[in-house]
């Protein structure tokens, strides 16, 4: 585990209730990849399912955590990323409360400071989501 | 030269490059002209330029940075980088 959960709030601008991401398992240039246990009383949870906003949220954040990492892997400090554009958006299944995701994130390019990523949300061998994302980095 | 393994000349690259814009983009590939500003005929924001560069990668097999974009204006610049990088 590279980032964990207790310490999770020194490397992303997020604040409770909308952290969505437990622990940051993997950042290398090829993939991130987190882990994140779905409460049943998360503010992006409704009857009980993690909606579509959460697990993009999710997602975006799993980049969020890695861009840091990466960044104090170089002795730089920490950039800001904001989502600029969502395409390609697959949803095949919705999680229920109470139950833990995986997600997988590879960064697809780079042109100066917006990086193009592919996010898919996983739970137990199955796609939740798919999406690609524009993330605008602060410079 | 072979791109994506056919085989092409210069005129075919840049047929090839009118209809992958006219198609991504949406717009007439006529307006795909040398004098014409590629910003504005594309109507290109910052975001949209990643697109361009994923197209370019995928159809041409070849590699635009940003500092390679600082010295696109038309869709002549745009095609005179083009024959640069194919080596053409």
């Amino acid at each position: 585990m590279l980032i964990a959960r207790n310490v999770m709030e020194s490397w992303i601008p997020h604040r409770e209730p909308f952290v969505m991401i437990d622990n940051l398992l993997l950042a290398t240039k090829e993939v991130f990849e987190s882990d994140f246990f779905i409460k049943s009383d998360n503010m992006l949870a409704q009857n009980g399912f993690f909606q579509e906003t959460g697990l993009i949220e999710n997602i975006a954040q799993t980049c969020a955590a890695a861009f840091s990492y990466l960044d104090a892997e170089k002795h730089e400090n920490p950039r800001m990323g904001f989502i600029g554009a969502i395409s390609r958006l697959r949803v095949y299944e919705l999680p229920a409360v109470n139950s833990g995701i995986v997600t997988v994130v590879n960064p697809l390019h780079q042109l100066e400071n917006i990086y193009l990523v592919k996010g898919e949300n996983w739970q137990d061998g199955r796609k939740l989501l798919s999406c690609e994302m524009k993330i605008v980095v602060s410079q | 030269m072979y791109i994506n393994d056919v085989k092409m000349n210069w005129e075919e690259v840049i047929e090839e490059t009118r209809d992958f814009l006219s198609e991504e983009f949406e717009i007439d590939r006529n307006l795909i002209l040398p004098e014409n500003n590629l910003k504005d005929t594309l109507d290109l924001d910052s975001l949209d330029y990643v697109d361009l560069v994923v197209l370019i990668e995928e159809n041409l097999n070849i590699k635009i940075t940003g500092e390679d974009f600082k010295e696109i204006v038309t869709f002549g610049d745009f095609f005179k980088l083009v024959r640069k990088k194919l080596a053409l």
